[in-house]
């Protein structure tokens, strides 16, 4: 695996390159470019990037340019491009292109401006949940793929449990129990260090060694966790707690970015399960880098690529997540347009004012395909097994 | 290659075969005129399930609904919101009312004296004239019988007040009870005792104490005496009761007949706290439902409670299927321990037996429940043989179904109203909600303290606005807390004018001026609060948005937020946690404002979450529950309705039209003197209400013409 | 072997209790409460509600809520909160109606992906491959809603033929093959729907695995002692290609539970998703609590299944 990357990580600087160098970006480039459809799908994630920039900075600031809030009662439901009826409307109230492009919706709001609105939030929201969905990935798949066989002594369990225990009987009201379990965690792990502080060890305790036995290694219990979340069909995990929780924009960012970590700390434990073999890492092993440098310095760049490719896909799959959340009624809530949320508020009008169903749908639709293409895309270039047969 | 055969083969043939089944589906046009049984079915849709059919369990619409349809109440509203006789045919409410002899204060002219001397005093009062007080001669003359009941002795046993870490404790209590003088009266009074007070003497009901007379054992608990001897021994007690006459011959849907016992039964399934009924509050004020023959059921009150009346409405319980027996049996034939199996459980609550027009045939969960016409009821059987409860979950594929005529009628989003009003093939029907939307102020908290701002945030809103640009038209303005359409609402009230320029002047009086930058200030302090509503109504959400834009405009930061509904509930309005909140208030017909309005009810977790509170209010929310006469209670309701307007401790924005629209070819069929058939157009009642005919409706295979009536 | 199995269904034990824990302390923990009695009726009083809660057992300490719960669970005798149905006789019906929906969903897109990513794996590259990918990409963009009412309206509007429900209402009694076609009929959109999803990735999959396999030596061994290329692809190629789908059988399982929402709301299918869906909105955590812990028992099957498939059908693999 990583064929090409490996001596670009570990020793590049002793052996000059015979043939033209390329840089890696280059060379990416160039097979990247053979792929019509990612490139577009590229195009329009730019394009797309831009119109949710200059969105953020038309419709924010207390005066903005188009204002997504503005509530015209009397021009509502204005077909797309239709003049706005001037005599009835304040000065402040007239739309600053002079056109409602996208016409406007139920309540007489400028449909373009919510647009432009949604556009950055959407993105936002889309960004942010991966952004946790990775991040947590990250973490988790490194730990478990790096320390994979690193034991966790039972001990070590039962503390765990001692003090998640404990805090939880703590927030529930029994305090003096909970308090009671917190103190008896705390006093185990204190007391090795007033024990041990005499040299000449002391022969351990019976009692102590059973404790001490190795229970579970950090790989298994990783992976246990993520079979634990695979357990919960996403969807409707993700619509309990967003039901449950107070509607908000975090939540949901939050709730979308904690429901889907477990690809991606599979991808990286995977990595790095191989990378862990690999000479370049024994060589900085040997050198006295930390770990904590190994895993992020030297491991992480090279396990990246199946991250990036699932992180864009699942700006995707949050987009159309926070869209369907809409559909039913618990999406990002008021004053956020998303386009979630507009086409869900649209559909009741298909019939009347089909332009507020069609225009978020395919805007939806277009940034979605952009996205995915764009993956799948980087995928087929990243993956040296689909490469070389190309 | 097999293989390559297969795989092009297989998906070619699902394919296929999926695809043809459109050409054994009948199309819309076939569905509807090509099958007769169709005109002899009405099909109606709803957005939820029913949970439970069963009148006594249910609390969700669905479900009250098809129980109208299948179950019958005593009574029921006419056109004119009248009580009229269902089950019942007549009945009259009359009053027995009680007090003790109070032995320890002298009467006027009279001195002390005992039960037979107070009797007597009371017959010789009801000649007489009071030029002073003239309500003392109406009250005396109200009087049918006087009775004296002798002094008493008996033992109450009572549950001690849990006190932790304590077991519960039984206190055994004995009475000598004084004697007590019973008066039974025509008619209701709620003044009786204030008006013989005229006679006995200003204190003699006031300062009689019954706790001499109570002897109970254990020290722990004399110091609970006196709230022992007020539940045991009160002073007065009135005991309003109705006696109900029942319709002779009425039959359930199996053939039994329906007598007093299935009424009597049907309150003790409410009052059973195994049933967990939603209904329990409605019928706590009832003091015991007697038998007095097969068809004559005495309700006996334990207070003057006026509403009462209404709740007979509820549909009646066949007492031969869900009695302890029938219960018993049932928890033996399902396994389950008959002595926790209750009424809940029983599966008659998925296939109920009542005695109302249409008997249950079929439920299907979350697809349709089906009825069909029973033919012994006893007002003739109605004309629609099928009556169907389609459940469509969204409102856009209900849209579509209606047009596709394979639903009868459509409750008509306000933004269509226009474009079906005005489609040839449609009737349509529109009336007020009884409901409307307000905007509640937390009066314990600043600003809202003053009812000067109340006043002007209510006139800085364009009410009218929302009318007609949210609602489309489709709702009207209301002025206070009663009914529209009832006369208990005082129609010659105003709502608050749009003004802004005036609201401005308001808060100036308030205290309110305008800083720098256009925003409201006193003492230093911004004019800011955050205004909430609930998630998932969208007409809240839009009020939330105009009210904010019309406040920023005059001044007021406001901020908004939408909170999923329990959280709203539990976390803000039940705590009191809140500036101001968008919500809807659905009435019920009967005029008690009680727990809404009354200043008792301000704690956390009670429904007057604004804090309302005035003495007057008060008083009058108090003599409406306890008026039993029609007039006087109106002219309550309207005082209460002014002092209300006046304080605004809400917004009162407005009350929502609805608007159903039916197939045209859906009409009246009566019979003429000589049983010939006779078409009319539906026609809806003063109230709005055009499902009151619903067992005369019958669907036509043609567009009738008729002229409407009058 | 057999200690593989045990070894897995102890694991599988250990996973789905501390799923029944979290999804417990997620529902219990969350915010607001449930409750049967809508706190804003003028009608209920405080006393009500704290009955209710008593009924319930809400008032008792969480862990023993959860033990009463499992236990009513396991002894099959939980009740939904909404309506006192019992909860495994609601799930069994719901999962009735969500099972054909489920059958022709699975069969489109297995039949639909393998040809299809098949032939764009055979003509990689070309304008077959090229339309399908963007097509199958297309698919999987769309949001599920827009979707459905966009073909709702095209197929209402130019056929005149009802598609809402499980079956055309006020049929009567027509003869069984018409009832039985009209069922078939309206399986066909939701499942439809249903199935772009799972055609768009498993015929991407599928084009993916068939690109690796013929890139083996053994294939360019059979293409170069002169077989027939029909014969390299759909032989050799395509039977090493399908070896890692056999283990994906036991992965459709948990489908069967899932059920969508959106589609079953739009399309009124009284299905297990639109069951959970109201359970949720209703706080009715019976039926939410056992939806969650039926999938994930199925889940944990469909990869203890997927895992024995593979020992079954790869002879590397011994365990």
């Amino acid at each position: 695996m990583n064929v090409e990357q490996r001596p670009v990580a570990g020793d590049s600087r002793t052996e000059p390159p015979r043939a033209e160098r390329q840089t890696r970006a280059q060379e990416f480039w160039q097979r990247f470019a053979h792929n019509r459809l990612a490139i577009v799908g590229l195009m329009i994630f730019i394009i797309f990037f831009c119109i949710a920039l200059t969105g953020l900075y038309l419709t924010s600031g207390p005066n903005p340019v188009l204002d997504p809030a503005l509530v015209r009662l009397q021009e509502k439901l204005r077909p797309p491009f239709a003049k706005p009826n001037l005599e009835t409307l304040g000065p402040q109230e007239v739309p600053a292109l002079g056109v409602y492009v996208f016409g406007t919706d139920d309540l007489g709001r400028d449909v373009f401006a919510r647009m432009l609105q949604g556009a950055s939030v959407s993105l936002f929201v889309g960004f942010v949940a991966v952004g946790i969905s990775v991040l947590i990935g990250i973490f988790m798949g490194g730990i478990a793929g790096y320390f994979g066989e690193t034991p966790i002594r039972v001990d070590h369990i039962l503390v765990a449990c001692f003090f998640l225990s404990g805090a939880a009987l703590a927030a529930t009201g029994l305090i003096f129990f909970g308090g009671g379990l917190l103190m008896l965690g705390l006093a185990y792990m204190v007391y090795p260090l007033l024990t041990n502080n005499a040299p000449g060890k002391r022969p351990v305790p019976k009692w102590l060694r059973i404790v001490r036995q190795k229970a579970i290694s950090v790989d298994t219990l990783i992976m246990r966790i993520v079979d634990i979340m695979l357990c919960f069909p996403s969807f409707f995990l993700i619509l309990t707690v967003v039901a449950l929780l107070p509607a908000s924009i975090y939540n949901i960012m939050i709730v979308i970015g904690l429901t889907s970590w477990m690809g991606t700390t599979r991808f990286v434990r995977a990595e790095f399960l191989s990378l862990r073999e690999q000479d370049f890492v024994a060589a900085a092993r040997a050198l006295g880098v930390s770990n904590f440098r190994i895993i992020f310095r030297h491991m992480m760049p090279n396990a990246i690529a199946p991250v990036l490719v699932s992180a864009t896909i699942g700006i995707a799959t949050a987009i159309l997540t926070e869209a369907g959340l809409s559909f039913l009624g618990f999406g990002v809530p008021p004053p956020h347009a998303t386009w979630g949320n507009i086409l869900s508020d649209g559909k009741r009008f298909i019939f009347d004012a089909p332009w507020l169903t069609f225009i978020p749908g395919f805007a939806i639709l277009i940034v979605v395909l952009a996205f995915t293409l764009f993956g799948e895309g980087l995928r087929d270039v990243l993956n040296p097994k689909l490469r070389e047969r190309h | 290659m097999t293989v390559r055969r297969v795989l092009i083969f297989a998906p070619t043939a699902v394919i296929l075969f999926l695809l043809q089944s459109y050409f054994w589906v009948p199309t819309y046009e076939e569905g509807t005129r090509a099958n007769p049984a169709r005109l002899h079915e009405y099909i109606t849709a709803s957005i939820g399930d029913a949970t439970v059919l069963n009148p006594v369990l249910s609390a969700d619409s669905a479900s009250s609904d098809i129980e109208s349809m299948v179950f019958e109440g005593l009574i029921d509203r006419d056109e004119a919101l009248r009580f009229r006789g269902r089950l019942a045919t007549s009945w009259q409410i009359y009053e027995e009312a009680f007090f003790y002899v109070n032995e320890h204060v002298s009467i006027p002219g009279v001195g002390r004296a005992g039960g037979p001397a107070v009797a007597d005093l009371l017959q010789r009062a009801r000649g007489r004239d009071f030029p002073a007080n003239p309500k003392v001669k109406a009250s005396l003359e109200n009087i049918e019988q006087i009775v004296v009941i002798p002094a008493r002795e008996f033992l109450v046993t009572r549950r001690g007040k849990e006190v932790k870490g304590q077991e519960k404790t039984e206190v055994k209590i004995r009475v000598q009870a004084p004697a007590r003088i019973k008066l039974v009266l025509s008619q209701v009074d709620q003044d009786l005792f204030k008006n013989l007070s005229a006679i006995l003497g200003k204190a003699y009901f006031a300062s009689f104490s019954g706790q001499d007379d109570l002897t109970i054992d254990g020290e722990a608990w004399q110091r609970e005496k006196p709230e022992y001897a007020q539940e045991i021994l009160p002073a007065t007690e009135h005991n309003p009761i109705v006696v109900f006459h029942l319709r002779p011959g009425v039959r359930f849907h199996d053939g039994h007949l329906f007598g007093a016992n299935d009424v009597k039964f049907t309150y003790e399934a409410i009052m059973d706290p195994k049933n967990l009924s939603p209904r329990i509050a409605d019928y706590e004020p009832v003091k015991h439902v007697e038998v007095v023959d097969p068809l004559t059921v005495r309700i006996v009150y334990n207070r003057l409670y006026s509403p009462a009346l209404g709740t007979w409405g509820m549909g009646i319980l066949p007492e031969h299927l869900l009695n302890d027996e029938a219960m018993q049996a049932e928890a033996l034939r399902l396994g389950k321990d008959p002595a926790t199996f209750s009424m809940r459980e029983s599966s008659f609550n998925r296939h109920p037996t009542g005695c109302g027009p249409f008997v249950f045939q079929e439920w299907k969960s979350d697809q349709y429940i089906v009825l069909k016409r029973f033919q012994d009821y006893w007002e003739g059987p109605p004309n629609y043989e099928r009556y169907t409860y389609r459940i469509v979950p969204d409102l856009l594929t209900q849209e579509m179904e209606f047009y596709a005529g394979t639903i009868d009628s459509y409750s008509v989003r306000p933004h269509q109203v226009k474009r079906l009003e005005d489609d040839p093939k449609y009737q349509s029907f529109s009336g007020l909600s009884f409901g409307y939307t307000y905007i509640g102020y937390n009066m314990r908290r600043e600003p809202f303290k003053d009812p000067r701002v109340r006043r002007a945030l209510g006139m800085a809103i364009d009410v009218e606005k929302i009318i007609d640009f949210v609602l489309y038209g489709q709702g009207e303005r209301i002025t206070g807390p009663f009914v529209k359409q009832t006369d208990y609402y005082n129609a010659g009230l105003q709502p608050l004018p749009y003004d802004p320029q005036g609201a401005l002047t308001l808060l100036e009086e308030a205290g309110w001026s305008r800083d720098r930058d256009g925003w409201l200030e006193k003492d230093g302090k911004k004019f800011q609060f955050t205004l909430i509503t609930n998630n998932g109504n969208d007409l809240r959400k839009a009020v939330l948005a105009i009210a904010q834009d019309a406040w920023r405009k005059i001044g007021i930061d406001v901020r908004t937020d939408l909170l999923e509904w329990s959280v709203f509930i539990q976390e803000r309005v039940d705590k009191g946690d809140f500036d101001a909140l968008v919500l809807g208030w659905r009435m019920g017909i009967e005029p008690d404002l009680y727990q809404i309005w009354h200043s008792s009810q301000t704690h956390p977790h009670q429904l007057n979450f604004v804090g309302f509170q005035d003495q007057e209010a008060d008083d009058l929310i108090m003599k409406i529950r306890q008026e039993y006469d029609h007039d006087r209670q109106v002219a309550y309701c309207h005082r209460l309705h002014e002092i209300i307007a006046r304080a605004q401790p809400y917004t009162f924005l407005y009350v929502s039209k609805w608007t159903a629209v039916l197939d045209k070819r859906i009409v009246i069929r009566d019979r003429d003197s000589e049983g010939r058939p006779v078409y009319k157009q539906i026609t809806p009642t003063q109230t709005g209400n055009f499902t009151f005919y619903f067992n005369k409706w019958i669907k036509l295979a043609e567009v009738p013409y008729l002229t409407a009536e009058g | 072997m057999l200690s593989f199995i045990g070894r897995s269904i102890v694991q599988k034990t250990v996973t789905l209790f501390f799923v029944s824990v979290v999804s417990f302390l997620i529902i219990h923990l969350a915010p607001g409460e449930p409750s049967q009695v809508d706190p804003l009726n003028p009608k209920f009083t405080p006393e009500m509600v704290e009955r209710f809660q008593k009924a319930f057992h809400l008032d008792k300490p969480l862990y023993v809520q959860y033990v009463y719960f499992y236990r009513d669970l396991f002894a099959g005798r939980s009740v939904s909160w909404r309506d006192n149905q019992s909860v495994l006789a609601k799930i069994w019906e719901r999962f009735l109606n969500s099972l054909p929906l489920f059958i022709v969903g699975t069969l489109i897109t297995w039949t639909l992906s393998f040809p299809i990513g098949i032939r764009a794996a055979i003509f990689r590259g070309g304008l077959y491959d090229r339309s399908t990918t963007f097509v199958a990409y297309l698919l999987i963009s769309i949001p599920g809603f827009f979707f459905a009412y966009l073909l709702i309206i095209v197929v209402v509007n130019s056929f005149h033929v009802p598609v809402i429900g499980m079956e055309t209402f006020g049929l009567g009694e027509a003869p069984w093959p018409s009832l039985f076609m009209d069922r078939i009929w309206h399986l066909l959109l939701p499942s439809v729907l249903g199935a772009t999803g799972g055609i768009a990735v498993l015929s991407r999959y599928v084009r993916a695995q068939m690109l690796e396999v013929e890139g083996q030596d053994y294939i360019r061994t059979a293409r170069a002692k002169g077989l027939p290329p029909e014969q390299v692809h759909y032989k050799h190629a395509l039977r090493n290609a399908l070896l890692p789908f056999v283990t994906m059988f036991g992965l459709i399982l948990p489908g069967l539970i899932g059920g969508s929402v959106i589609i079953e709301s739009i399309f009124s299918w009284p299905g297990m998703g639109r069951m959970a869906y109201e359970a949720i909105l209703a706080r009715d955590y019976p039926v939410i609590l056992t939806v969650n812990f039926v999938s994930a028992v199925l889940v944990l099957a469909g990869t203890f299944i997927s895992d024995l498939l593979y020992l079954v059908v790869d002879p590397r693999i011994r365990l």
